[in-house]
């Protein structure tokens, strides 16, 4: 697929490099500039930006990274192999996805290099005719002798002259704000590229801390059971949530220590909001919940025990599986597995019911003593190395912005004619306040009427 | 409870319905005087309205909650309502033409309104939960906010532009052309400045950046669309019905930007607006 027009200025590149190097193949020359066209063509651009936006709408209209058996409730098998194989249940991860991105931001790289700094050197600053300064919207006719006096204050409003003949001059308000445009293409490849190293290498994960764990791995988002080092240890000093008189939460904070080498390095409160960056590593307030800590009494020994944490002593292994705040009307309860000789079984305990909370496992007396509740803080995890590149691109396309929308520029042409002096003025962006400031020129010059 | 700053804003939506009443009136009989008292009301119930923000900020500060009126629907809605009154202000010497402020007055009008009456939004003040309690909750819902209302003129204009009637009160095809680009001028990098501000937000309060959550999604969707209008316009050369066509579907995106997300989707965004 090639655009069919190919830019102006590629087409006059084309005939340049050709007459230059009659010897070489030129069926080679234009292969390059072909594809150079190819990418570089707003076409393309505007193409890929649609395919982007249009492909982002079914991220938001079918679920993201649900259970599968979510997917399989809604639709159909046709569907859900539909779903499968373009990954549209991760859609923004989706090889298709990336890679459209990442071929608009060539696209977009190739596109600006050659409208923006490429064709600087071929455009020239010639004065228009006299016909087309008067066509313009903007246009004045002055009298002659008036070029000395409108001359200083045009320099004054204008500052830069870019071209100066005998036959005119040409002034130009705010040329850096022709930068705005290729300023904001660069700052968006920025942030794609940073966006892109955080995906390659950075990390994503989460971490369930009870206060006093200390932990130095923690489980990488979207894998069951991958653990990633942090490279230095936390320790979970505190948690505490505290809540507004009508009962909505108001704040939760996570005491955390960093520990490296034995020793606490920093202690920071991570709240919502206030991370704690370490390393390039940053720990966020997430989550909070309440997992249930069993009190057990095996054979006359006290035992604490969490859901899933395994009991073995002489034997004898025993493993809460599952918790229910309450069973009926019986209150809290736990089932347990444990091995009766030999053959896996079930058991289960309720608190509050004095028949139910003891029973004799595989010979051993087991008495659930009391549930209490284990509050738990969940903290997320990342490190990304992009954040700064991200961080400029957002900074340079700011900058653009402002020099793009809001710097007022334009060009003032002055045409010495026989008898008289003609001055027109072009704003692309700002055409009303363009009027403004040369209205109120020509208005001070018919003060100072030199005749 | 009914607090000083629902009195105040009633009143706000009151005069905004006899502001397009005076609309209304003038284009009855089309004397100058009518409209330059249309503009003196605009102005008072401009400072009006701003009072009733401002009273909400005081009255959330006597419930011991305080905070800037921008953390939920009701909030937002009457914020939005006063962003459009805000740019019809700014762009007042632009809109010399009162079908296009009549318009204008006609969103602000529904969206107060809307804020007031709906059972379905809630008119209390909330204290803030832990993640809008952030700096960054005022820049980036002010800069959202006041690129929503100028697509709100975008939107007139293109939607005029369509409709082809040979009446003294609307304005030339190139005026609403223009008009429609300044108004973008306006929105798309107070949009983008929006996206930014939350993005970094976000980095603060989510641990990412960007997640894809669907107003995040949308939001782009909706930048994408209107750069594609102003490469469209600049580029292409585009004008005319295309480009009005383009800007039309930008606002739908933006409405479905703001309500669709929180009334159909669900996302990280679901606890306001």
């Amino acid at each position: 697929m090639l655009p069919k027009e190919p830019l102006p200025l590629q087409s006059a590149m084309n005939v340049t490099k050709n007459s230059d190097e009659k010897d070489k193949p030129i069926k080679e020359k234009n292969t390059i500039n072909r594809l150079v066209g190819f990418f570089g063509s707003v076409k393309l651009s505007i193409f890929i930006l649609s395919f982007i936006a249009i492909t982002s709408v079914l991220g938001t209209l079918i679920k993201q990274n649900a259970p599968a058996e979510e997917y399989i409730s809604t639709y159909s098998e046709t569907v859900i192999k539909i779903i499968v194989f373009f990954k549209l249940y991760d859609v923004y991860h989706a090889p298709w996805f990336i890679g459209a991105v990442v071929f608009f931001a060539l696209n977009l790289g190739v596109c600006t290099f050659t409208r923006f700094f490429r064709k600087k050197s071929s455009a020239s600053f010639s004065l228009p005719d006299e016909k087309t300064l008067s066509d313009m919207e903007l246009s004045f006719t002055l009298n002659k002798d008036l070029e000395r006096i409108i001359l200083p204050l045009i320099k004054k409003k204008f500052k830069k002259k870019i071209y100066d003949g005998d036959d005119g001059l040409i002034y130009e308000k705010n040329t850096f704000s022709r930068f705005g445009v290729p300023i904001i293409h660069i700052s968006i490849i920025l942030i794609l590229v940073g966006g892109l190293v955080g995906l390659i290498w950075g990390y994503k994960g989460f971490l369930v801390l009870h206060k006093g764990d200390v932990k130095e791995k923690f489980l990488l988002r979207g894998e069951e059971t991958k653990e990633m080092s942090l490279g230095f240890t936390i320790r979970c000093k505190d948690f505490n949530i505290s809540y507004y008189p009508n009962g909505s939460p108001k704040d939760y904070v996570t005491t955390i220590e960093v520990i490296e080498k034995g020793r606490v390095i920093l202690e920071k409160d991570i709240r919502v909001n206030n991370p704690l960056n370490y390393k390039g590593w940053h720990l966020y307030q997430s989550s909070y919940g309440i997992s249930p800590l069993f009190m057990f009494k095996i054979d006359g020994k006290e035992v604490k025990l969490k859901e899933y944490d395994e009991y073995e002593a002489e034997g004898f292994i025993m493993i809460p599986i599952k918790f229910d705040a309450s069973i009926h009307n019986f209150g809290p309860g736990v089932q347990v597995a444990y091995l009766d000789n030999g053959e896996p079984n079930t058991a289960w305990f309720l608190r509050d019911i004095p028949k139910m909370n003891h029973r004799n496992l595989a010979g051993k007396s087991v008495i659930l003593e009391d549930i209490k509740e284990d509050l738990w803080t969940g903290v997320e995890i990342t490190y990304d190395p992009g954040i700064s590149i991200v961080w400029t691109g957002f900074a340079l396309l700011l900058l653009g912005l402002y020099i793009n929308f809001f710097v007022i520029s334009g060009k003032v042409y002055i045409r010495r004619l026989p008898d008289a002096l003609i001055m027109a003025g072009v704003s692309a962006k700002h055409k009303e306040r363009f009027r403004i400031i040369l209205e109120k020129i020509v208005r001070g010059l018919n003060g100072t009427d030199p005749s | 409870m009914e607090l000083i700053h629902h009195k105040i804003l009633g009143l706000t939506t009151i005069i905004y319905a006899i502001i397009l009443l005076l609309h209304f009136i003038y284009f009855a009989f089309k004397k100058e005087a009518i409209l330059k008292a249309i503009w003196w009301v605009i102005y008072i119930n401009f400072i009006l309205h701003t009072l009733g923000l401002i009273f909400r900020w005081i009255d959330s500060y006597k419930l011991n909650i305080g905070h800037a009126p921008l953390s939920n629907l009701y909030e937002s809605l009457i914020f939005f309502s006063w962003c459009i009154c805000l740019i019809i202000i700014l762009m007042k010497k632009r809109l010399v033409y009162p079908i296009i402020t009549m318009f204008s007055i006609i969103g602000a009008l529904f969206f107060i309104a809307y804020a007031s009456l709906s059972p379905g939004v809630d008119k209390g003040i909330q204290p803030l939960i832990p993640a809008l309690q952030s700096n960054w909750l005022h820049i980036h819902v002010i800069t959202c906010f006041i690129s929503y209302a100028a697509f709100v003129i975008s939107f007139i204009c293109s939607t005029l532009y369509f409709l082809r009637f040979d009446w003294s009160i609307m304005p030339d095809k190139n005026t609403l052309e223009e008009l429609n680009y300044k108004s973008i001028m306006v929105g798309f990098p107070m949009l983008s400045a929006g996206i930014l501000t939350g993005a970094v937000w976000a980095h603060y309060a989510w641990g990412s950046y960007w997640s894809w959550d669907p107003k995040e999604t949308w939001s782009l969707i909706t930048w994408i669309i209107y750069a594609l209008v102003l490469h469209a316009r600049f580029v292409k050369g585009w004008r005319g019905n295309r480009l009005a066509l383009i800007s039309i579907i930008g606002f739908f995106s933006v409405m479905f930007t703001y309500f669709g997300v929180n009334f159909i989707l669900s996302g990280l965004h679901s606890y306001a607006v």
